[in-house]
C-alpha cells in the first residue's frame, strides 16, 4: 500500500513491574489491510492489542490515527477514533439473541415520538441481518438465540458487533484459537471480508497457517520488541519461524 | 419475504411457496433444525412443521433427532439416500469442498483461504477434517460417502496421482494425494488437474452440455486448460495435456516455476500481474487487481485485458490444433466478465482458421467457480460407479 498508514504507533513501551511487555514497539496499519502481530507466549502481542484498543496506558511513545495523535485513549476514545477490538473471550451474552448481543450497550433508541423510550428493534434487526450478510455470515437469522451458535458464529456475531459503530481499525485477538477447522474457515472468510470492505485489521494468531492465509504483512514480536517484518505472499513458513524464535536468516526484511 | 407476496391467491400456492421458501434454506445451510428453519423462514413453527412432514413423505428432506442446546430438536437435511459424493478443489489460495447427493444437488458446501505455497501435509489435514465435520454436520458419516474427487492446480500424472511437473505446485512432488486422503478417510478417492475438472463439470452440467469437444480454459494465480474429445477427457501421457500456461510466449522472457523460459505463466499468472501493479498501485492482490477492475480502475482493468489478450492467443493456437465445438473460460479472472472474455474473443475471430467455423463460440463458464467441484463431483461418481462394478 502506497497511502499514508491509517494507524501508526511509534516507540511504545509498556511495563508491568520488572517485566518489559513492550519495548519501543513500532505498528502501521493500512487501510484495506490484513496486518498480522505473531509471536510467541509472552511475546506482548496481547499487551500491544491492549494498548491500541485503549485498555493499557503504554508507558512511552506514540500513537496516531490517521495522522493525529490520540494518546491517552481511553476504550471509550478508541472506539469514537474508528478502533474496535474483539478480545479473546467475546463478552457475549448467552441469554439474548444475536441482535440484542450485536447491540449490547449501543442500542438504537427509536425515534417515533410516541414510542418515547423505547427501543427501535425493527431497525437493529435489519440493521444486524446487514451485517451478518456483509460477513457471508452462515447464521440463520438475526433472532437466533446466542445459546444456539458454534464457536465460529459467535465469533462472528463478536465481529458484526463492531462493526456498528462504523470503525476504521478492528483489532482481533486470537479469533481462531479454540474452533474447528469449519469454524477456523469462517472466520478467516469473515477477516478477508473486513478487508474487501476497506477496514485496517490487526490479527493477533498463533496459527501460522491462519495468518499466512489472509494477512498482507506479518509483524513478529519477540520479547516485547519488534523481530521484523513480512510480506505474507513472499515471506514461508521457515524465514517466519526463525523470526518468532530468535534463529538467524538470511531473508529478514531490514527495517 | 418478498418471494411469496405473488403467491396470495389460493390455500394450495401459499403452501407451495413456503415448501420452495423451506427448502431453500435448507440447502443454504446444509442441516437445520426445525425451530432455526422457523426462525430463517418467518414461518411459524406449525408450519414448518407440517411442510417438513410432507417433505419427508415426499422424500425430498430427511429428519433426525439431534440435541440443540440441551434440548431434544428435529434435524432437517435434504435427502441422500442413495450417498454421498465429495468434491475438494485445493486452489493456489483457497480450498473449496463441496457434499452433493448422488443427483449432484449441492448439500453443502464451503471455502476456505489458504496460504501462498501452501503444504501438502496441513492442507490435506483441514481438507480432511473440514470434510469429516460437514458430512458429521450433515447428520450423515464417512461410511454413507460413496467417493471424493480432489482437484489440484497442477498437471496430475494418471500412471501414479501425484504431480506430473516438479516445481508447479511447490511441496507437493511425488505426494500420492489420492493415498493419503483416501487413508484419512477411509473412502476412494480420485485426483485431477483442476482445469481437466472444470472442463468434466462444464461439459456434464454447464455450458458444454451436449457437445462433443471443447477447450475449458482456467484462468487462476495459473492458467490451465482441459481438453475434451469424442466426450472424453485427454489427459495425455503424462497427465499434462492442456497445460497452456506451460507454453512458450516469450522466448527472452523469466524464467517460470516449471524451469522453462517465457511461459504463459511468466506474463499473465497471478505473480506477474501484481508485479505490473506494483509501482502504481503499491501490494495488492488478484483479488484486489478484480475487486478494482470491477470498480472501474483504468490500470487494473488494462491488466486484466491485456491478460486476456495474450491468453488468447495461445488459446487460438490450441483451438487450432484440435478444433473444439465451444470454447469455456472459467477460473477467478473469469469473474470480470467481457473485460476479458473480449479479448479472448477477439484473438479467436482473428485465426483464420478458427473464423471459418460460424459456431465456435468462446462462452463464460456456466458454473463459475464451481465448474471444478461439480467436475470433481463428476469424478466422484464415475469413481463410485467402478468400484460398485468391480465389487
Amino acid at each position: 500500500m502506497t497511502s499514508a498508514p491509517l494507524l501508526r504507533v511509534r516507540h511504545v513501551s509498556k511495563n508491568f513491574g520488572a517485566v518489559q511487555a513492550l519495548v519501543d514497539v513500532d505498528l502501521d496499519v493500512h487501510a484495506h489491510e490484513v496486518v498480522a502481530i505473531v509471536g510467541d507466549n509472552a511475546a506482548g502481542k496481547s499487551t500491544l492489542a491492549r494498548v491500541i484498543s485503549g485498555s493499557y496506558q503504554p508507558d512511552g511513545g506514540s500513537v496516531e490515527i490517521a495522522g493525529e495523535n490520540v494518546l491517552p485513549l481511553t476504550t471509550k476514545s478508541a472506539r469514537t477514533h474508528g478502533i474496535a477490538t474483539v478480545f479473546q473471550d467475546l463478552a457475549l451474552a448467552d441469554n439474548l439473541d444475536v441482535t440484542a448481543n450485536i447491540f449490547l450497550g449501543q442500542e438504537l433508541p427509536s425515534t417515533r415520538r410516541l414510542d418515547h423510550g423505547l427501543l427501535d428493534e425493527q431497525r437493529m434487526e435489519s440493521l444486524a441481518r446487514d451485517y451478518l450478510r456483509q460477513l457471508n455470515s452462515r447464521i440463520a437469522s438475526p433472532r437466533t438465540p446466542l445459546a444456539q451458535l458454534s464457536a465460529g458464529q459467535r465469533q462472528c456475531v463478536a465481529i458484526a458487533r463492531t462493526l456498528v459503530g462504523q470503525p476504521r481499525i478492528i483489532v482481533l485477538d486470537e479469533p481462531t484459537s479454540s474452533l474447528s477447522v469449519t469454524q477456523t474457515a469462517e472466520v478467516l472468510n469473515h477477516i478477508s471480508r473486513l478487508r474487501s470492505m476497506g477496514l485496517g485489521v490487526v490479527l493477533i494468531s498463533h496459527s501460522l497457517a491462519d495468518v499466512r492465509s489472509v494477512a498482507d504483512r506479518i509483524e513478529v514480536l519477540r520479547h516485547g520488541r519488534n523481530n521484523g517484518s513480512f510480506s505474507a505472499t513472499e515471506t514461508g513458513y521457515e524465514d517466519i519461524i526463525a523470526a518468532i524464535t530468535g534463529a538467524p536468516s538470511a531473508h529478514r526484511i531490514p527495517r | 419475504m418478498t418471494s411469496t407476496q405473488g403467491s396470495t391467491g389460493s390455500q394450495s400456492s401459499l403452501r407451495e411457496a413456503n415448501s420452495v421458501r423451506i427448502l431453500d434454506a435448507v440447502r443454504q445451510f446444509g442441516s437445520i433444525t426445525q425451530v432455526e428453519l422457523s426462525h430463517a423462514t418467518g414461518l411459524s413453527p406449525a408450519t414448518v412443521s407440517t411442510i417438513v412432514k410432507d417433505l419427508l413423505a415426499a422424500g425430498t428432506v430427511e429428519t433426525r433427532h439431534t440435541i440443540r442446546s440441551g434440548r431434544r430438536a428435529q434435524l432437517v437435511t435434504l435427502a441422500h439416500r442413495a450417498g454421498l459424493l465429495i468434491g475438494l478443489h485445493v486452489g493456489e489460495r483457497s480450498l473449496r469442498v463441496a457434499i452433493s447427493d448422488s443427483a449432484f444437488e449441492f448439500l453443502d458446501q464451503r471455502e476456505m483461504p489458504l496460504p501462498v505455497d501452501h503444504r501438502h501435509d496441513t492442507t490435506l489435514d483441514r481438507a480432511a477434517m473440514l470434510i469429516s465435520e460437514l458430512v458429521d454436520g450433515l447428520g450423515s458419516a464417512l461410511s454413507e460417502t460413496l467417493a471424493l474427487a480432489i482437484a489440484v492446480p497442477a498437471p496430475v500424472n494418471p500412471a501414479t496421482g501425484a504431480v506430473a511437473i516438479p516445481g508447479i505446485l511447490p511441496g507437493w512432488e511425488g505426494v500420492p494425494i489420492g493415498e493419503v486422503l483416501g487413508r484419512r478417510l477411509g473412502r476412494p478417492v480420485a485426483v485431477d488437474n483442476d482445469a481437466n475438472l472444470g472442463a468434466l463439470g462444464e461439459m456434464r452440467f454447464g455450458a458444454g452440455r451436449g457437445m462433443g469437444s471443447l477447450l475449458y480454459v482456467r484462468a487462476s494465480y495459473g492458467v490451465g486448460s482441459g481438453i475434451v474429445l469424442s466426450r472424453e477427457l485427454h489427459r495425455g501421457v503424462l497427465g499434462i495435456a492442456g497445460e497452456i500456461g506451460h507454453t512458450l510466449v516469450d522466448p527472452h522472457g523469466h524464467i517460470c516455476r516449471c524451469g522453462s523460459r517465457g511461459c504463459l505463466n511468466t506474463v499473465c499468472g497471478a505473480q506477474a500481474l501484481v508485479d505490473s501493479l506494483r509501482h502504481s498501485r503499491g501490494t495488492v492482490t488478484l483479488t484486489d487487481v478484480l475487486d478494482l477492475a470491477e470498480a472501474g480502475d483504468p490500470g487494473c482493468q488494462q491488466v486484466v485485458i491485456d491478460a486476456g489478450g495474450a491468453i488468447g492467443s495461445v488459446v487460438a493456437n490450441t483451438a487450432v490444433s484440435f478444433s473444439p465445438e465451444v470454447i469455456i473460460v472459467g477460473g477467478e479472472l473469469a469473474r470480470a466478465g467481457k473485460l476479458f472474455l473480449e479479448p479472448i474473443r477477439e484473438s479467436v475471430r482473428r485465426r483464420i482458421p478458427l473464423a471459418q467455423s460460424q459456431t465456435l463460440e468462446v462462452r463464460a463458464a456456466e458454473l463459475g467457480q464451481r465448474a471444478e467441484l461439480y467436475g470433481a463431483l463428476a469424478l466422484a461418481a464415475d469413481l463410485a460407479h467402478i468400484e460398485s462394478v468391480a465389487s
